[in-house]
């Protein structure tokens, strides 16, 4: 090792950083009990530090408000303990899309849910840690999907990512068991669309910048697979392990890479 | 099993099996290297705590999807790092990281190696000033690899970032660590 990192790594021991908190775990999945952990004087519910700084934020300035004549009046006014109580219209909020779940439209498979989904396949469904849960999960099974079936996970609105068109969809993550075959990519990729290959966590993949024609791979039985891509945006296709999976969405490439090495 | 620490892929198979001791197991040998890297990435204690526990409730959560046979430390610290930078992100600041080193630290105090028998007090504190006043992004990369240890695939994993990325922006950062220290050395 050179002398900089030799220096680096001895640096390394020598730092000063702040006492580790012991972690604890609220009760789960049935009821299980929080984490004993040392240091902390018993089992305790957790409460995230910002919350208890909010609350005792709004008790101030709540007592502050009520201990001052003309903010009580300001407040009674607020919360309308005069009681005179004003109709609100109750107007349907407009929405260009029609009624139902988002991913229905878009011809997936069925609704069902993670843990449903994982049960009727025979592989492990990656999730992106930072999209937090999908808003929608789908199972398409064979022979309408490739072998072994097709999941999609939809995620609706989330932030720094433009909803796709009319589709309410930001993101779409589509999983099946497969391989990818770069042979196909001169088929895929129409003119405006560039192909740039990347790796994620030791992953190969593909960073599809435009929208794709279609998507073509074959599945776990070797079958040649034409499938419609869904959303008219980037695409990153990552072959995973076995499993092919295709992020769609309105995203930069580096969202799409961050994405992508958040999969667990 | 008696006698030798239970590898981390029995603790989770274990837990992925539903048994809470083996989770509590996991949790406690990998809370520092959780928190630490959440406090990295955040710069505060608090926040850093906030996000170890959150991630580990994750994790706990998520612990079906875990891959049988894959490397528990990626994992975890992804989930980790995740929350990390999402309190970053909602939070709209950073508090810099300011790395101190211990008081009194003596080599061989806590962890005897040759490596920190050679490394003089004052050019221990020269070379983080110069880590500490590094981009952060060099910073984060280094004090990944360095300061707490982390595998390729696990700064990979911490930071969001393909391992292939590790390595460019490790070598990069490296580049003009060195550049630094070897303009003025022992200033």
């Amino acid at each position: 090792m050179p002398e900089l990192e030799q220096q680096l790594t001895a640096l390394g021991s020598a730092l000063d950083w702040p006492p580790t908190p012991a972690i604890h775990l609220p009760a789960m999945r049935g009821g299980r009990a929080p984490l004993a952990a040392p240091g902390w004087g018993g089992p305790v519910s957790y409460v995230p530090r910002w919350a208890l700084a909010a609350a005792a934020a709004i008790v101030i300035a709540a007592a502050g408000l009520l201990a001052f004549p003309p903010s009580r009046e300001a407040l009674a006014n607020w919360v309308n303990v005069h009681t005179i109580f004003h109709q609100v219209p109750h107007l349907a909020t407009p929405s260009p899309h029609p009624p139902g779940p988002l991913g229905q439209r878009l011809g997936l498979g069925g609704l069902t849910t993670l843990p449903d989904a994982e049960k009727r396949i025979s592989w492990h469904i990656a999730v992106p840690s930072t999209l937090g849960r999908p808003d929608e999960v789908y199972l398409q099974p064979a022979p309408d999907a490739p072998a072994q079936g097709e999941v999609t996970l939809v995620y609706a609105t989330r932030p720094d990512i433009p909803v796709a068109g009319q589709t309410g969809v930001s993101v779409l993550v589509t999983e099946a068991r497969g391989t990818v075959d770069q042979n196909f990519f001169g088929k895929m990729i129409g003119p405006g669309t560039t192909l740039e290959a990347v790796t994620v966590a030791g992953h190969q993949g593909y960073w599809i910048s435009g929208p794709l024609n279609e998507f073509f791979f074959t599945d776990a039985d070797g079958n040649f697979r034409n499938e419609t891509v869904r959303l008219a945006a980037n695409t990153l296709i990552l072959d995973y392990g076995g499993t092919v999976i295709r992020i769609e969405g309105n995203l930069t490439k580096s969202q799409a890479l961050e994405l992508a090495a958040s999969l667990i | 099993m008696e006698g030798r620490p239970e590898e981390d892929s029995e603790l989770f198979a274990r837990a992925q099996r539903g048994e809470t001791a083996a989770y509590e197991e996991i949790v406690r040998r990998y809370q520092q290297l959780a928190f630490r890297t959440a406090y990295m990435i955040t710069g505060s204690a608090a926040e850093a705590e906030d996000a170890a526990q959150d991630g580990f409730v994750k994790a706990f959560r998520a612990l079906d999807r875990f891959r049988p046979g894959a490397p528990p430390r990626p994992w975890i610290l992804r989930i980790v790092a995740n929350e990390a930078r999402n309190r970053v992100r909602s939070t709209q600041r950073r508090l810099g990281l300011e790395l101190r080193l211990a008081e009194g630290f003596r080599p061989g105090d806590a962890a005897p190696s040759p490596e920190a028998a050679s490394v003089a007090a004052e050019d221990r504190a020269r070379l983080l000033a110069l880590v500490n006043a590094l981009g952060e992004e060099d910073r984060l990369v280094i004090a990944s690899r360095y300061f707490l240890e982390l595998s390729g695939e696990e700064t990979a994993a911490a930071l969001g970032i393909p391992e292939g990325t590790v390595k460019s922006r490790l070598s990069r950062a490296l580049a003009r660590l060195r550049e630094k220290y070897e303009v003025a050395p022992h200033a």
